[in-house]
């Protein structure tokens, strides 16, 4: 008696979910495509938010996420009237919601997806296509209290962030105090990114320094670096524009990094931001084609301000074509 | 229903009796069911990752560097500024939490206690997240001013164990009233009639006769601290780091969690599995405690009649 009590508990716990789940998606069905619109802009057929309907979730890159944020609420303030989620929880987390448990729509990413995330999409039917819709200039910070540091080498960086303990370690006029780091965390996009272009995609020498604290959260790493004129971190250029006034950012081999260091392709740690999505998906939940569509079409505008750069215009018509490849035939 | 006693008349035993009583039963037993499952899920999880060919138990418990995504494994960095945290938060916690409770038991109107009382459970009801904002944009910032900026780090032990301690105070300070105030009202006048003062009375019949309830009390706030996530996971540092120094930035094992399933980690990886170990391994220790607060309530309680 009892435990068949328990097992009807447990039995309508599990089901209640999903029976809610499956009356939602029947009702969002009507005119899926309604809010296409006649008029083409920049390459894609028009959006029109205000007959958009349904759920979009998203989640990946704390670097993405301002951008990401950005285009959610402009697209909510056109006139959407469903829920955008926003998840900052990393790249590498995001590819993980969204090619193994395929809980999200779209995968916001600071890296390309890795060949066996691409597999393990492939297993849940999921075949990842790639939007550029960005460039980050990836900042190295320190707080604005220190006066000794104007710029680094990539190989300095290497020390800083490696094997230095002082500061001293590095050039020798610098003050014999111990170098505090602050860096993303091991699932971020953001450290990947690091890791590869400054270490040459061995962690160990970061991982094993004195005095790193890691952060999945920006907002930390930006307290932390602000907190000591010792102290130094790494991440979006975003993040830097919000705090301009407790932070310095350092010249890389000598250049800074501005829209035009960064169109020109000179400033050393520029690279792409990307949002990932699937033709199935976008099938399935039109609302998610319409995002990426609003997305690719208006998000130069919204770029600069959220303090990255825009992609290049052959990298947003190619994210274009590839909507307009994926959707094809559906409208 | 074994212990129903016969009805005297010999009515025979209403139905709704025996639903409500296997009703209550079963609730009770699904608290006991899901302390249990908690259990063997922590168990289990802990054992694939000390079944993984990286790890070893010696090298666990005894090594002096975790940073799992490189395969280092020691977890005394974590451990250490978990006890770091958790003395501190016991300095503050218990002379406070002590004083208040013997002023509201031995020396307080009963106006006054009715004042306190409730705003000491106001303290207790403010959600941890919210102490952890005020360890890391008012407490910090305090002892950087007090002892220097040089000295004191952004992220810090201190701050984070003196914030813990003020978020246990009104648990300490109200389980050792309740301790207190047991002590029965005859010791206190016996005392009196030979002549002591309260103070007298207090410090040295009272607090004794009440040292078993005491004891309790701060292990449990001791268990209670070292369970403490939010304040940690927020002001105390999330870099593991070896270190006595409680003005440098480390991170404790609750800390660790937090930051590992906030960016939901691969479910495969080792760094996913240790997550487990560590939960597993604060269990033990605040169970551990809770044990011995037993055993040192049952032991040393003392019946006056």
């Amino acid at each position: 008696m009892k435990k068949i009590l328990l097992t009807l508990l447990l039995v309508s716990l599990i089901i209640l979910p999903v029976a809610a789940g499956g009356s939602t998606e029947q009702t969002e069905t009507v005119d899926a495509y309604g809010w296409i619109e006649d008029q083409m802009v920049n390459g894609l057929p028009g959006v029109n938010p205000l007959k958009v309907t349904g759920n979009i979730v998203t989640a990946g890159s704390s670097t993405v996420f301002p951008l990401s944020e950005r285009m959610a609420e402009r697209f909510s303030e056109e006139g959407y009237s469903g829920t955008i989620t926003v998840d900052s929880i990393g790249s590498g987390a995001g590819f993980e919601r969204f090619t193994v448990a395929g809980e999200s729509d779209i995968s916001n990413a600071s890296r390309p997806i890795k060949d066996k995330e691409i597999a393990q999409a492939k297993t849940i039917g999921r075949n990842p296509i790639e939007f550029k819709v960005g460039t980050d200039a990836l900042a190295v910070t320190v707080s604005s209290k220190n006066t000794f540091v104007k710029d680094v080498t990539l190989e300095e960086l290497a020390q800083i962030f490696g094997s230095a303990v002082y500061w001293s370690d590095v050039r020798p006029q610098w003050p014999k105090e111990e170098i505090m780091r602050f860096i993303p965390g091991t699932d971020s996009g953001t450290f990947d990114y690091f890791v590869e272009e400054i270490f040459d995609k061995d962690a160990t020498a970061m991982l094993s320094a004195e005095n790193v604290q890691l952060s999945e959260d920006d907002n930390i790493l930006v307290q932390g670096v602000k907190g000591s004129e010792y102290a130094i971190g790494f991440f979006g250029y975003a993040y830097y524009v919000e705090n301009k006034d407790v932070l310095n950012v350092l010249d890389i081999e000598g250049i800074e990094a501005s829209e035009d260091t960064v169109n020109a392709g000179v400033y050393p740690l520029a690279r792409p931001l990307f949002l990932y999505s699937d033709a199935s998906i976008m099938k399935e939940k039109p609302q998610v084609a319409a995002f990426i569509n609003f997305y690719l079409t208006y998000v130069t505008e919204e770029v600069t301000s959220v303090g990255y750069f825009p992609a290049s215009e052959e990298a947003l018509s190619q994210g274009r074509a590839s909507w307009l490849e994926a959707m094809e035939g559906t409208y | 229903m074994k212990n129903t006693v016969p009805h005297p008349y010999g009515k025979r035993i209403r139905l709704h009796e025996t639903v409500i009583e296997s009703l209550l039963f079963l609730f009770a037993l699904m608290s006991v069911m899901i302390t249990v499952g908690i259990v063997v899920i922590l168990f289990k999880e802990s054992m694939l990752f000390f079944s993984s060919d990286e790890v070893t138990l010696s090298q666990f418990l005894f090594g002096t560097k975790w940073q799992p995504m490189i395969g280092q494994f020691g977890v005394l960095p974590l451990l250490n500024s978990t006890i770091t945290t958790s003395l501190i938060a016991m300095l503050v916690a218990l002379p406070l939490g002590l004083s208040v409770a013997i002023y509201l038991s031995e020396y307080a109107t009963a106006k006054t206690k009715s004042i306190v009382k409730p705003i000491l459970e106001i303290l207790a009801g403010i959600p941890t997240i919210v102490y952890g904002y005020f360890a890391l944009t008012f407490m910090t910032p305090l002892l950087r001013s007090i002892f220097g900026e040089e000295v004191v780090q952004m992220y810090n032990t201190a701050s984070a164990g003196i914030v813990i301690g003020i978020l246990i105070l009104p648990l300490v300070a109200t389980m050792a009233e309740d301790a207190i105030s047991a002590v029965p009202k005859e010791l206190r006048l016996a005392s009196h009639a030979l002549g002591s003062t309260v103070a007298e009375t207090t410090f040295h019949i009272v607090l004794p006769a009440a040292l078993s309830g005491l004891s309790a009390t701060f292990l449990l706030a001791l268990s209670r601290a070292i369970g403490e996530t939010m304040v940690v996971a927020l002001a105390a540092g999330a870099g593991p780091k070896l270190t006595f120094n409680p003005f440098e930035g480390a991170e404790t094992i609750t800390g660790y969690i937090v930051r590992i399933s906030g960016g939901d980690v691969s479910y495969n990886s080792v760094d996913y599995t240790s997550i487990f170990a560590l939960g597993l391994m604060l269990f033990i220790i605040t169970f551990t405690l809770n044990l011995i607060s037993r055993s040192i309530s049952a032991k040393y309680h003392m019946e006056y009649e």
